[in-house]
């Protein structure tokens, strides 16, 4: 089994035929667009079945079994990027993220342009968690942090906000 | 071999950075359990409400031994926050956070920054949303009281609620129905409009 990157099922929501090209990541079936997400799709084995919100994380699922990153949680290292930051994949997910679900779904949610938060709830995992993955990934390339295109100043934004407001 | 690890899509780096990136911005709302803070944010949100979580104690996620995988269940607070583009530069995201005291840990955070705050009141559980609006007071961020109407509540006056939630004239009181879109329009509008009105020119930035 290759993995390659495959477009060949794009937009479709469903797994690429066979013949049209492998999966990325077998484990994690995620279709290009993020909004068509169907959540069952996405298993990175934290759900305990019909359990209601009881999860559990999957261990080294955070620090990939680097014994430094485990001390480090939720001090400095994740705690520079916002809840609002945005992310964007550098790559498609490759051979490593196999091993690593999680960044490969990350990878994948964040084709496009993401907001941390977005982020986590699509990929359902603890938004702390992904922070730390996340600042993991941008480090290794993986991902870039992007801001904003164009800089507003805070009353430029109130008063956009109050108008796109109004005009709901 | 090598080709099969990390494919680097081709100009992937060049595209994200021709993406356009919005600014994104926030309003948090916070209220007790069940005081319709995820129903508000439904009924003006351009997506159904996402949901994430925090956890609730310092998390032991890296473990040492794969035995005793059970112990890593931990007390989790769901975070729910919905989105509107306000135009092509600026996404405002709504936070619906719990009210107790408990959860300040998040509160921390989701209030750095933000624009404002709505405190959406229970009448039949006013003292649920103290916690908010003492919060919101001591950290300096613009609020508002909505008054969340919920069928066979008993009607109250805005003065009266006032003086029991022990808000200055200054904030807004308004009484709203979470599950009208037109409704919670007008309290984010008073919000902002209440928002332009304390915050000099000079102060922000």
């Amino acid at each position: 089994m290759s993995a390659e990157g495959s477009k060949a099922g794009g937009g479709h929501g469903h797994l690429p035929h066979p013949d049209t090209g492998p999966v990325p990541v077998p484990e994690v079936a995620v279709p290009p667009a993020a909004e068509a997400e169907a959540p069952d799709t996405v298993w990175l084995g934290l759900d305990s079945a019909g359990a209601g919100r009881e999860r559990f994380l999957r261990p080294f699922a955070v620090d990939a079994g680097d014994p430094d990153a485990v001390r480090s949680h939720g001090t400095a290292r994740g705690r520079g990027i916002d809840l609002l930051g945005h992310v964007v994949a550098a790559r498609t997910p490759g051979r490593r993220e196999r091993l690593r679900p999680e960044r490969g779904a990350i990878l994948e949610h964040a084709r496009h342009a993401r907001t941390l938060v977005e982020l986590a709830a699509e990929v359902r995992l603890p938004v702390g968690q992904v922070r730390e993955i996340v600042a993991d990934m941008v480090g290794e390339g993986a991902l870039q942090l992007c801001g904003p295109s164009r800089p507003l100043a805070h009353q430029d934004i109130l008063h956009a906000v109050l108008v796109g407001l109004k005009s709901l | 071999m090598a080709s099969a690890d990390s494919e680097t899509r081709p100009g992937a780096r060049e595209a994200a950075q021709q993406e356009p990136i919005p600014q994104a911005v926030k309003i948090i709302v916070a209220g007790g359990f069940g005081a319709g803070k995820t129903t508000l944010v439904g009924s003006v949100s351009e997506i159904a409400p996402l949901s994430t979580e925090e956890l609730m104690t310092e998390a032991s996620c890296g473990v040492d031994d794969t035995g005793g995988v059970e112990d890593k269940t931990t007390t989790t607070v769901a975070l729910d926050f919905g989105r509107i583009t306000i135009n092509p530069d600026i996404v405002l995201y709504l936070f619906g956070t719990p009210g107790q005291d408990r959860f300040w840990f998040m509160w921390d955070e989701l209030s750095a920054g933000a624009l404002g705050a709505v405190v959406l009141a229970d009448t039949r559980r006013l003292d649920t949303c103290f916690h908010a609006v003492d919060f919101f007071e001591r950290r300096g961020v613009p609020f508002v009281v909505a008054v969340n109407r919920f069928d066979g509540a008993e009607d109250y006056r805005v003065e009266e609620v006032r003086e029991a939630l022990d808000v200055s004239e200054g904030v807004p009181i308004l009484m709203a129905d979470a599950r009208v879109r037109t409704s919670c329009k007008e309290v984010l509008v008073e919000l902002i409009t209440h928002v332009l009105r304390v915050r000099s020119p000079a102060l922000s930035g």
